[in-house]
């Protein structure tokens, strides 16, 4: 176990490492994605559309979602990315993914300060209710790590599914409310917010943040059992597929 | 014989198989959606088409035995290491371990060309399930080992493959195993770093560590190890003394390859031309010349004979 834990901080620090490297601006590049995004929404939506939706909002959507996408991304490829050590040495599967969401979820939590700066510089301060965020942030990781560890270890014998994969994250970000709120689905589509455990994540990050309040324990709940069963679903599928990974890839 | 016949066994392979399915060119999807029944009896097909890389293999290797496996290209000795080494799962049989494994299957394997040296060592290490603090441990004989003091906290692109190779068996070597498996790895080193891996398998062997290594230096595994095995097609054929082994192979290898039973009725160097042919595309016939010269005074002796009688019976023609 002491084994598998240094093994995934190694990988992680390793990969962060190299990815920046030579870079001037190293990790803040991280930023520029939901911020360059966040800041073409509030125009498009905000200023040309007028639905007055602000840089704050967008931004406490944006900065999860793009965890949410990073670690799926980064765990799907985790697999086929390391054939070669796959074939050669024999060691816990587990960790390629684990290391993945574990790098994705750094990138996030370094740039949870510049968020939290714009929520309170647009005047929330923050309240109790923010313990809850400990709650969302949980619940996003397992998730993150179920639909990994399916992704990834599907991936293996079924190469389509990593561009399957980019094309529906595509669509779950539009049907997902990340630059709408919840309140806006009409209620004919309400349903979609319930059987997507994503849905209620995002409610969480920006109530709790912008609001002061936590969601519905309803919809928490209900995350929380789909993220479970993601979960369980990821590690059966992986646990099923891991022994034929050497000879498939 | 050094074989430590009263060691228990550390190591068992009983009735191990491996199949794999052969790659048959896939469908493209506007044949299956145009085509259905077409291209469900390629895929009948395709589920068919099936090769068995290693068929009914069974033997034991007992502790502080140096085992040795030889055999053609596509013999299917580096499958079975692999087996042994538990990345690949018998389709039928079971292979059993008793000790700790360290396993060197090809050079550089996890080696991350950006990163130092260093940090490789360690990561290596980690990936083969020891902490980090075990890893700092072992690092400064390692790298002693490797010769690479002032390298190693160089990034590793910069290393040459000698470079590789020496650090990447440093590694493995200095793990504390107790049984090793090597696949066919020390051929790329020098031959003074070959020697010196030598040494060294023989030190760990006197502690008691088993090793198993497949390679085609036929000389090396006379010299070292204690029993070898054939291996032709899948199936293990003979076991026994490593030079009797050896002979066998090098027997086979003439019986199936015309160019190599011609060169050898020819007394191997008759036609410079062809030999040199033969060692340049060829890498077993290179590895069975290099040993029938180097490493075996039985198989030089039968060839002499050859000629001799070859020679007589020119010799006769001409008369």
């Amino acid at each position: 176990m002491r084994n598998a834990v240094e093994l995934v901080a190694a990988l992680t620090s390793r990969d962060l490492r190299l990815r920046y490297q030579g870079s001037v601006l190293g990790w803040a590049w991280s930023l520029a994605r939901p911020l360059a995004l966040g800041a073409v929404l509030a125009f498009a939506l905000g200023r040309v559309l007028g639905t007055g939706v602000t840089v704050e909002f967008l931004l406490a959507g944006l900065f999860p979602w793009f965890w949410f996408q990073g670690a799926v991304q980064g765990a799907a490829g985790s697999f086929i990315g390391n054939g070669g050590l796959l074939k050669k040495v024999r060691f816990p599967r587990a960790v390629l993914p684990a290391s993945a969401v574990l790098g994705a979820t750094l990138q996030f939590g370094l740039s949870l300060p510049v968020l939290i700066g714009f929520v309170v510089w647009a005047g929330n301060m923050p309240t109790a209710a923010w313990l809850g965020l400990a709650l969302v942030f949980g619940l996003q990781l397992g998730l993150v790590m179920g639909v990994g560890l399916f992704v990834a270890s599907v991936t293996v014998y079924f190469r389509d599914l990593e561009h399957i994969t980019d094309v529906l994250l595509t669509l779950l970000f539009y049907a997902t409310p990340i630059i709408y709120s919840v309140d806006l689905v009409p209620g004919e589509y309400r349903w979609l917010t319930y059987v997507n455990p994503l849905a209620p994540i995002m409610e969480g990050w920006r109530s709790i943040l912008l609001d002061g309040a936590l969601p519905p324990a309803g919809h928490l709940g209900a995350s929380a059992v789909l993220t479970a069963a993601a979960l369980a679903a990821g590690w059966a599928v992986f646990r099923r597929l891991e022994d034929g990974f050497a000879d498939a890839i | 014989m050094l074989t430590p016949s009263d060691g228990e066994v550390v190591l068992a392979a009983r009735g191990v198989s491996r199949r794999y399915p052969l790659a048959v060119p896939g469908q493209a999807l506007k044949t299956t959606v145009l085509h259905p029944g077409q291209a469900f009896a390629a895929w009948r097909r395709r589920q068919r088409r099936e090769l068995w890389a290693v068929r009914d293999v069974t033997f034991e290797v007992r502790r502080g035995e140096f085992f040795s496996i030889v055999g053609a290209n596509g013999s299917g000795k580096s499958t079975l290491l692999r087996l042994l080494a538990g990345l690949s799962k018998p389709t039928r049989g079971t292979v059993e371990l008793h000790g700790r494994v360290s396993t060197l299957l090809e050079l550089g394997s996890g080696f991350h060309p950006q990163v130092s040296g260093r940090e490789n060592v360690i990561m290596n290490g980690l990936l083969m399930g020891r902490t980090k603090r075990e890893m700092e441990a072992l690092l400064p004989a390692i790298v002693e080992f490797a010769g690479l003091r002032e390298f190693i906290d160089q990034p590793m692109r910069t290393y040459s493959s000698g470079m590789y190779v020496r650090l990447g068996f440093a590694i493995a070597a200095f793990m504390e195993p107790e049984i090793l498996l090597v696949d066919e790895v020390l051929a790329v080193g020098d031959a003074k770093f070959q020697e010196k891996c030598y040494d060294h398998i023989a030190k760990l062997q006197a502690k008691g560590v088993t090793i198993v290594m497949v390679s085609h230096d036929l000389g090396a595994v006379e010299r070292f190890s204690d029993r070898a095995a054939l291996m032709e097609r899948g199936r293990m054929v003979a076991i026994g003394p490593p030079r009797k082994v050896v002979g066998l192979h090098l027997e086979r290898l003439a019986e199936t390859s015309p160019e190599i039973r011609q060169a050898i009725e020819e007394g191997m160097a008759a036609d410079e031309e062809r030999l040199r042919r033969l060692l340049d595309e060829d890498p077993e016939w290179a590895a069975a010349f290099a040993a029938a010269l180097e490493g075996n005074p039985a198989f030089h002796e039968k060839l002499r004979q050859q000629q001799a009688g070859q020679g007589a019976k020119t010799d006769a023609r001409q008369d």
